[in-house]
């Protein structure tokens, strides 16, 4: 079900006449554009630490965006109180973006009907509290159980229902409901005086019974305990400029940041990014085919509808190395004279919707993954990263491996510790010399962060190897 | 825009009016913020949004016999918050009871507190807020031609008031102010471009620093990152700048909060009475300071907040603990529900000119990624900076890494600057610290 029609709209006699209202105080003659986005968050979270679930939260937030756009231009004011004067109110705080132009009467179209990607079905509502708790303590027991080396436990499970409204003055009504759940796992191992952490979990677009009392909740678990068994192990690594393979998944973050980032639409329009004007340029290897897809059933990162009420699309970003596109939203896509390309997102009703990837990775190529590993003499296999960054004027960006091996005459040997790798976008991916047949994408944890607004999205990639990149050892 | 203090004062009524309807068996708090403001940015000289903003959130604990459940809403209607108490209830009867679960038993607020210096409303017209972006990223322009392009200028104010009341008796609230101006510019150079910007955030808007000086400072930093070069890798001394020392120390604190001791998930476990820095470190709190960034009367528990000091002559005197954490380990409660202004201090004078101090090795003024691993001390960071030779900066370094290890450079600090940054939570000047592996070309 949809909160916003039962719960805000009947609730506060919010008839199509009056949201008419609202939108054309919020757009006289001299403003393009303007939308409100209503939305009504459900959030729940359940934390295991010490052996107990010793907390649970239940949260709801719930708003409404108004936004009046003139050229480049944008004027945003939203409420928390949905009654019609405080709307009307926030409208014309909203349109104060340029000098008052004559009114104009606003025509909302039918609800559109949008293809979807999940169900409207709140995954709170779904199962009952105490057997989320005792999801949590099986999952604890078994993880004790299994290793005798564990100091630490820490369990998260959480879930949101996210019901959204988009309404706007091209006439679009557009709703949509968001379930998103997220299963974390955290384990630390001791042996003498070290300890170290392994972090696995995943989640999607569904309830929690694609998690709980599932076989995936306890691989989770297994790779938790493995990667933080690798870590003990682990030996310090050499800095410096090397060949560097990738695993296939989550390592993608390095799309996200090498070139995701720098070919979003906002930053394209004003020419910031170090991928300006280089559409129909080689960007990457010929082996390189990229691609935004916001379509995917059921993913962290997918979207019924972006939150312009624009239906997402998998966008080619670069084909063959060749650079294709740029992910926009409605303003810079009108501004840069071409079609948004369903990327418009924003993290809720308080924040203006950018340019934003939904979910972002590379096509499979040709190579066996084990003939990558074998083609490298001196170099480093890196399987799991906790995060990256990028500056996307200079190019210039990070992600940090948190488990990672040395490749010695084709063979992975030792494990090393935690580094970080930096490298420059526009460069990185024309040294990419081999990519694996085995695409895989990760597996529903990330958060990309951007101007302070946190979105999920999702990454992956095939296993691939980057001739030479820097890493961040401790040994020269 | 409605006054937030009146706001303040009327849910505390609404809720001491809904006590009655409280289980006498279980303990509450009561946590409400409320924000209201705006932010306004101009770019190529032109206003290019203005956003305004007006939050409020009641967050609800219960302690159901040593088991906790919580629930926020931002809809403050006393139907509402009867509602929001409920699902609190729900959960805490599905926790599991931990006997270090509690309302705090001492050192509460119990009053309404100002004059704290930070504190300063001001009403200023939209019209004037946009001249001052625009003339900030004017400047940016003015200084040099390769200032090629911008992200714009942006100010932002915002207002706050924050409410705590649990049924043990505390109460407290405080409001504050925050103004910020910060300018984005770009420079161009031989096709390649970099960005840079700086910023000045105040609690009162008379102490915000001029948008010229922004704008020409954004502009320098940027034109001083043109023509940055690769550097070979070595280990050498390296100069922090006060804002990439901030985010070492901030690491050092992260890692001996109540919650990463009690977790066993720090390096610093066990290390009350230890040396962690050299002789002539200090590192302390002090949560009342006037104009502070992180000024607070009263934690996150209603818990008063102290003086206190966290390195004395480079030895751990405290962990920073709240409630639960200092339940969990035996030991005195630091009033540490949340962290407040902090100050690296020294026993020898601090440095003038740090770069002719460092005279041979890099100066560090960037860094990216999450290379910070808290439980082993492993440090390993992207880094632009520049090369240092004979005590003059010699040229711009980029695409290089900065590992270590956080107990190997804490205690490697040689020096620090009297360079402070008064901007950030954590004050303190530049850090040069010995041995530090910067990773780069064979």
């Amino acid at each position: 079900m949809n909160y916003i029609q039962n719960l805000i709209l009947d609730n506060y006699d919010l008839t199509t006449e009056k949201l008419e209202g609202i939108l054309s105080v919020a757009c006289p003659k001299n403003i393009d554009f303007a939308d409100l986005y209503f939305q009504y968050i459900n959030s729940e979270g359940w934390q295991l630490e010490d052996g107990i679930v010793k907390s649970g939260s239940s949260n709801i937030d719930s708003g409404v965006g108004i936004r009046s756009v003139a050229g480049d231009k944008s004027g945003f004011a939203y409420s928390n109180n949905f009654n019609y004067e405080n709307l009307i109110s926030a409208a014309k705080t909203s349109k104060c973006i340029v000098k008052s132009g004559q009114s104009r009467k606003i025509q909302l179209g039918v609800t559109q009907e949008i293809r979807k990607l999940y169900e409207s079905v709140s995954p709170l509502d779904f199962m009952k509290d105490d057997i989320k708790v005792k999801f949590l303590k099986d999952i604890d027991k078994y993880i004790r159980g299994k290793d005798d080396r564990v100091e630490q436990v820490i369990l998260s499970l959480a879930g949101v229902y996210d019901s959204i409204l988009v309404l706007n003055t091209d006439g679009i009504k557009a709703f949509d409901d968001r379930p998103l759940v997220r299963f974390s796992v955290m384990v630390i191992l001791k042996v003498g005086n070290r300890r170290e952490r392994g972090s696995s979990g995943g989640g999607g677009r569904y309830s929690y019974d694609q998690i709980i009392g599932t076989k995936f909740a306890y691989e989770f678990a297994d790779e938790a305990i493995r990667q933080a068994a690798v870590n003990l192990e682990a030996e310090d690594g050499k800095a410096g400029s090397m060949t560097v393979v990738l695993g296939p998944g989550w390592p993608g973050v390095l799309l996200h940041e090498a070139i995701g980032h720098g070919l979003e639409g906002d930053f394209n329009r004003k020419k910031t990014s170090a991928f300006s004007d280089l559409i129909g340029k080689q960007v990457a290897s010929s082996q390189c085919t990229i691609v935004d897809d916001g379509t995917i059933s059921k993913r962290r990162g997918s979207l019924s509808v972006d939150d312009e009420g624009c239906e997402t699309k998998r966008n080619t970003l670069i084909e063959n190395g060749i650079l294709k596109g740029y992910m926009q939203d409605k303003i810079n896509a009108k501004l840069m004279n071409t079609n948004p390309t369903g990327n418009g997102r924003r993290e809720s009703y308080a924040c203006l919707p950018m340019p934003r990837m939904t979910n972002t990775f590379m096509l499979p190529g040709q190579f066996n993954p084990n003939e990558i590993i074998e083609s490298v003499k001196d170099g480093i296999y890196a399987v799991n990263f906790s995060g990256g960054q990028v500056d996307i004027t200079n190019g210039q960006f990070v992600f940090t491996a948190s488990e990672a091996y040395l490749i010695e005459n084709g063979k992975v040997t030792k494990p090393i510790k935690g580094m970080t790798l930096i490298g420059n976008g526009p460069e990185v991916l024309k040294k990419v010399s081999m990519v694996g047949n085995d695409l895989k994408l990760d597996d529903g944890v990330g958060t990309c962060g951007k101007d302070g607004q946190s979105v999920p999205v999702g990454v992956g990639q095939p296993t691939l190897k980057i001739d030479e990149i820097t890493v961040g050892g401790t040994q020269v | 825009m409605n006054s937030d203090e009146n706001n303040i004062l009327v849910y505390k009524d609404r809720l001491q009016s809904i006590y009655k309807d409280l289980n006498n068996n279980h303990s509450y708090e009561f946590n409400l913020s409320v924000s209201n403001g705006y932010t306004v940015t101009s770019r190529s000289s032109e206003v290019e949004n203005i956003e305004y903003h007006e939050d409020m959130a009641l967050n609800v604990t219960v302690y159901n016999e040593y088991k906790k459940g919580s629930a926020s809403t931002n809809n403050l209607s006393s139907e509402n918050i009867l509602k929001t108490i409920q699902k609190a209830e729900n959960i805490s009867q599905n926790t599991q009871p931990d006997e270090c679960q509690g309302l705090p038993e001492s050192n509460y607020t119990n009053k309404d507190w100002e004059d704290l210096g930070i504190y300063y409303p001001r009403e200023l017209e939209v019209e004037d807020v946009i001249e001052i972006t625009k003339s900030c990223e004017a400047e940016a322009f003015k200084t040099d031609k390769r200032i090629s392009n911008s992200e714009g200028s942006t100010f932002s104010f915002s207002k706050n008031a924050h409410m705590i009341m649990n049924t043990n008796g505390a109460y407290g609230t405080h409001s504050s102010t925050d103004y910020s101006l910060s300018c984005i510019a770009l420079a161009e150079e031989n096709k390649l471009m970099e960005r840079d910007y700086w910023y000045s955030s105040t609690r009162d808007f008379l102490k915000l620093e001029e948008g010229s000086s922004i704008g020409r400072k954004a502009a320098e930093r940027v034109l001083s990152r043109l023509g940055a070069k690769t550097l070979k890798t070595r280990v050498c001394p390296v100069l922090f700048s006060p804002e990439m020392s901030a985010s070492i120390i901030s690491n050092f604190l992260s890692a001996i909060s109540g919650s990463a001791i009690y977790k066993k998930s720090s390096f610093l476990v066990d290390k009350i009475n230890e040396k962690i820095f050299p002789d002539f470190v200090n590192i302390q709190e002090e949560p009342l300071l006037s104009n502070g960034p992180a000024t607070r009367p009263y934690d996150s528990e209603g818990v008063l907040t102290t003086d206190k000091k966290i390195i004395e002559d480079g030895i751990l005197q405290n962990y920073l603990l709240d409630t639960y954490s200092s339940r969990k380990l035996k030991m005195d409660c630091t009033g540490n529900g949340v962290l407040t202004n902090i100050t690296m201090g020294s026993n020898k004078p601090l440095v003038t000119d740090v770069i002719s101090t460092l005279e041979n090795g890099i100066y560090i003024t960037d860094m990216m990624g999450s290379g910070a691993n808290t439980l082993t001390g492993d440090y390993s960071r992207g880094a632009f900076g520049y090369l240092v030779e004979n005590g003059e900066i010699q040229y711009p370094v980029t695409e290089i890494t900065v590992a270590s290890n956080l107990s190997q450079m804490f205690q490697n600090i040689i020096a620090i600057g009297d360079d402070v940054d008064l901007r950030n939570r954590i004050r303190t000047g530049s850090l040069l610290i010995d041995n530090i592996t910067i990773g780069g070309t064979n």
